[in-house]
């Protein structure tokens, strides 16, 4: 396995895989994995994770995720740094764990989990993973990591441009990321949304993928795979000639 | 009997005063802790730009027209140039009297003015960065003329134009205006399909003069 | 109706639905070109929500403030507790005078107090002078939007409408026409009318003065003929100096429309000679909203419409599904608070995407009122069964690693195979319109631990 050679104090890192990436995208968990441990980081995956309660709370249930959350301190509790592949958990840690006690343990989670790109770009502080994709690429920056935890400037707010998923993407070895018409419009899955407003969800979906179309995208990525899920399953029903890939993939995608 | 009816005074006016009690009760009992007020710092809003040109260009994307004048005849004559054979005329300039073609003295009422053509004013001041222009009642003898004419011109200096609004509102300060308005441009409505329409229930069109001091 | 049912139904044309998203994307797109071209745009908006969170925690005195110097200025100045009190106080203004013909610009509040069919069963005429609400008057309708009443109306049904109610020639939609057509018959209007009824944007406590903003001139025209001017005003509109009209005029149009400012700003500070001009204050919950911390910030609202322009849901399902006189997100963070079950469905249309809030000119949290607008509802509205039952099972099964490789497992042996044909049927909303993922024959669990194993 290729390990780039990385200069810093040793860090101890623990790997959140959210629940529906564990059981039905594995693939992006463990490129997420790769990366990190070629970036010679000590990577723990604490085998008794579960969920981050997102499902219960953002449909108004955050009571019914207080088991959840606690599970989830009692296995991230210790780490350095939290690192996991999806923006609206790290963003859910972060903003919606204060329903539980704030000890200490809390407190430290809360303050450090990260997303991927996040953590790459600025805790380790590094943007090129000798990674390789010569595709025509749109992003797609999700919600809640984008105007939750700010990990790029949004269309809506005035003030200097900047990206952790540009940053590190721009560094891909012949990649070509594609601008689209509606830089950063809700993909429309929204959690239980999806299902409670099906309409109108389908429709944020299918005019996402229909921008990404329009500007010659031939893979659509991004940090979060709830959004991915969402409009993948709307071009595989629609059998659309455009693919859907997690940032982790192509990140992992290294150069032999 | 007379004691029955100041007793009913007394509710009547208790009944007057209750809803104004009830919301302003509720309203202290339920309002947070005090919260500061800001002060605005209005460096942080400044650019290097040559106000006037900015504010020629603002009047422009408003749907106004700007033009330069050296007097307030030349004005009069540009505007009848702009607009030649109108019938009902006024204008407020010094010495232009000539081309008043209505009285506002011998108005019975406002509604008077409704088939007003043409109407030259005078702006207090000017503001850069939104083409608006401040006209107050001081110098409205009639409160509707700027809304009823069909046709607007508005005069003002260059050397009182400000960059801000913020500047503008240091003008008003201790200004005790009964009515004033910022006007900017001509009326306007996008309100059938987002369709910009010139033109709406105010005047049809607005000229600026700027004259040098 | 819920907002999912309505929504439903509007998306049954798609066509219409693109319509509709394009016009108030193009709206929000105006709106970003005139923010990002003021220096210092996040600074105004600082300023914004501190100077409204200043005021609303010293409401009761800038109230008083406001009355005071009002009187003093020769404007009448009446309290409101309700809408209804709001009607019966406009009704008795206009009796007094005998008054059969009004005039009324755009107020959202008169609209929340249902003015229009109260005075109207007492035989007075009111006609709204704002070409989107004459147009939706005229359809009779409620406006679909707070800033653009007629949105969701094609030209060509502006053109019938017309043909119908003013006999205007077919034009195809011709919107120049039309607007000369309507601008002479509301002038007649104006110079008829024996009073005009206006909003008030917002209420200066030092000065006593309102201001009142328009495009079209219509809020002038009636006010400076009728001998009568009525404004009317929620509480929460007042501002504490007339310095602060800079910070927020130079917010309103900006993000309302994208234009630098509207064409009239009206300053309103004492009636002209010969006129009565009267003010009505009113709380219609707003008091009580104040009272709840975690919605109070709601009441920051300049009513501008630019969390409607930029909602992704909004742009798609339009005005009326939301079934409330302020639609869009921060009508449904406004209405709960009014009536509660009524308006449950109203936090749930959302993907909590936080476009609404990055776009306020006065940085309401609106998605995140929204998250807790949901908490509450879960609790105190009877949800169904299914749901609530669901989410225990999940809450349990996230809670129990074991359970949760177990579950986990089930699923993924599911997908791989039950047949799709089953899998995507009826009960299967997802799948109405969209295909679930493969069922992967390991979980990344499953996989780290061979893995492991492995290295050993």
């Amino acid at each position: 396995m290729d390990v780039l050679f990385f200069n810093k104090k040793i860090m101890k890192v623990g790997l959140f895989i959210p629940c529906y990436i564990n059981q039905l995208y594995p693939q992006v968990g463990i490129a997420t994995l790769q990366v990190l441990e070629r970036l010679n980081i000590e990577v723990v995956y604490p085998s008794k994770q579960t969920c981050c309660g997102q499902p219960m709370a953002n449909s108004g249930y955050e009571n019914e995720s207080v088991g959840t959350c606690n599970n989830f301190i009692n296995n991230f509790k210790g780490f350095d740094y939290i690192v996991t592949p999806s923006g609206s958990c790290a963003y859910h840690v972060k903003n919606h764990y204060n329903i539980i006690d704030q000890t200490v343990d809390v407190i430290n989670v809360r303050n450090n989990v990260y997303e991927l790109c996040d953590f790459i770009v600025n805790i380790l502080k590094v943007k090129n993973l000798k990674a390789h994709f010569p595709y025509k690429v749109g992003i797609h920056k999700s919600c809640h990591g984008l105007r939750g935890l700010r990990l790029g400037s949004c269309s809506e707010i005035v003030g200097e441009s900047f990206s952790s998923i540009e940053d590190v993407l721009n560094e891909v070895e012949n990649i070509q990321l594609m601008p689209l018409t509606r830089k950063d419009e809700c993909c429309g899955f929204g959690g239980t949304f999806a299902v409670a407003e099906e309409a109108i969800s389908v429709k944020m979906g299918k005019d996402r993928i229909q921008d990404h179309l329009n500007n010659g995208v031939e893979v659509i990525t991004g940090t979060d795979t709830s959004c991915l899920m969402h409009l993948e399953g709307l071009i595989n029903r629609n059998k659309q000639p455009i693919k859907v890939l997690h940032v982790a993939e192509i990140l992992n995608n290294i150069i032999k | 009997m007379g004691q029955k009816k100041v007793l009913m005074i007394g509710i009547k006016k208790e009944k007057k005063m209750s809803s104004r009690f009830e919301i302003l009760l509720k309203i202290k009992a339920n309002k947070p802790d005090l919260l500061d007020l800001p002060i605005i710092d209005e460096t942080v809003f400044y650019e290097d730009i040559d106000h006037i040109s900015e504010f020629k260009k603002k009047v422009e994307i408003v749907g106004g027209n700007v033009f330069e004048s050296s007097s307030n005849q030349d004005v009069i004559n540009q505007v009848k140039s702009l607009y030649p054979s109108t019938a009902l005329n006024f204008s407020v300039l010094e010495g232009t009297e000539a081309f008043n073609t209505i009285d506002l003295n011998t108005l019975k009422k406002p509604h008077d003015l409704v088939d007003l053509d043409v109407l030259i004013l005078k702006g207090t001041f000017g503001v850069a960065e939104n083409g608006a222009i401040w006209i107050s009642d001081k110098q409205l003898l009639v409160r509707v003329l700027p809304f009823i004419t069909k046709h607007l011109i508005l005069v003002i200096k260059h050397s009182d134009i400000v960059p801000y609004l913020h500047q503008g509102y240091e003008l008003l300060k201790g200004k005790d205006n009964d009515f004033g308005v910022l006007l900017s441009g001509p009326s306007k409505t996008a309100d059938i399909e987002q369709s910009l329409v010139i033109g709406a229930q105010g005047a049809l069109s607005l000229s600026v003069f700027l004259m040098q001091d | 109706m819920s907002h999912s049912k309505a929504a439903t139904l509007f998306n049954e044309n798609e066509a219409k639905v693109n319509w509709h998203d394009k016009a108030l994307w193009f709206v929000r797109h105006k709106r970003d070109l005139s923010a990002h071209a003021v220096k210092g745009w996040e600074s105004l908006r600082q300023l914004g929500s501190q100077i409204k969170a200043h005021t609303l925690s010293n409401l009761d005195n800038y109230l008083i403030q406001f009355e005071e110097n009002a009187l003093k200025n020769g404007i009448q100045v009446h309290w409101a507790a309700d809408g209804d009190e709001h009607n019966r106080i406009v009704h008795s203004i206009l009796k007094a005078s005998n008054v059969k013909k009004v005039v009324k610009s755009k107020s959202m509040l008169t609209e929340e107090c249902h003015l229009n069919p109260f005075l109207e069963a007492d035989g007075i005429e009111v006609i709204d002078t704002d070409l989107g609400e004459y147009i939706v008057q005229l359809a009779k309708e409620p406006p679909s939007h707070i800033v653009l009443p007629a949105i969701h109306k094609t030209k060509e049904e502006v053109d019938e409408l017309f043909q119908k109610n003013i006999g205007t020639k077919p034009s195809g939609g011709d919107p120049q026409y039309l607007t000369n057509e309507a601008r002479k018959h509301l002038r007649e209007k104006f110079i008829q009318a024996d009073v005009a009824i206006t909003g008030v944007n917002f209420a200066v406590a030092e000065t006593g003065e309102f201001v009142v903003c328009t495009n079209e001139g219509n809020a002038d025209m009636g006010a400076h003929l009728a001998p009568i001017h009525i404004a009317c005003m929620g509480v929460e509109k007042l501002i504490p100096k007339q310095e602060h009209l800079s910070v927020f005029l130079r917010l309103l149009a900006r993000s309302a429309t994208g234009q630098p400012i509207t064409t009239y700003s009206s300053h309103f500070k004492r009636p002209r000679k010969e006129q009565k001009m009267h003010i009505v204050l009113v709380d219609n919950g707003r008091s009580v909203q104040l009272g709840r911390p975690d919605f109070r910030a709601s009441l920051q609202c300049i009513r501008c419409g630019a969390c409607m322009n930029t909602c992704p849901i909004y742009r798609r399902s339009g005005g009326h599904s939301y079934n409330a006189t302020i639609p869009g997100p921060i009508g449904s963070i406004l209405s709960p608070g009014k009536d509660l079950k009524k308006h449950s469905s109203l936090p749930f249309a959302s993907t909590l995407c936080g476009s609404c809030s990055d776009v306020c000119p006065v940085k309401i949290d609106i998605h995140k009122q929204l998250y807790k607008w949901r908490q509450i509802i879960t609790k105190e509205v009877p949800q169904p069964i299914v749901k609530k039952i669901s989410m225990k099972m999940m809450g349990n099964t996230f809670s129990k690693p074991n359970h949760f490789k177990k579950v986990g497992k089930i699923a993924r042996w599911s997908l791989r195979h039950i047949p799709k044909s089953i899998i995507n049927s009826k009960p299967n909303i997802w799948g109405k319109e969209r295909d679930l993922p493969d069922g992967p024959k390991e979980s990344f669990d499953d996989w780290y631990k061979k893995r492991k194993k492995d290295e050993q």
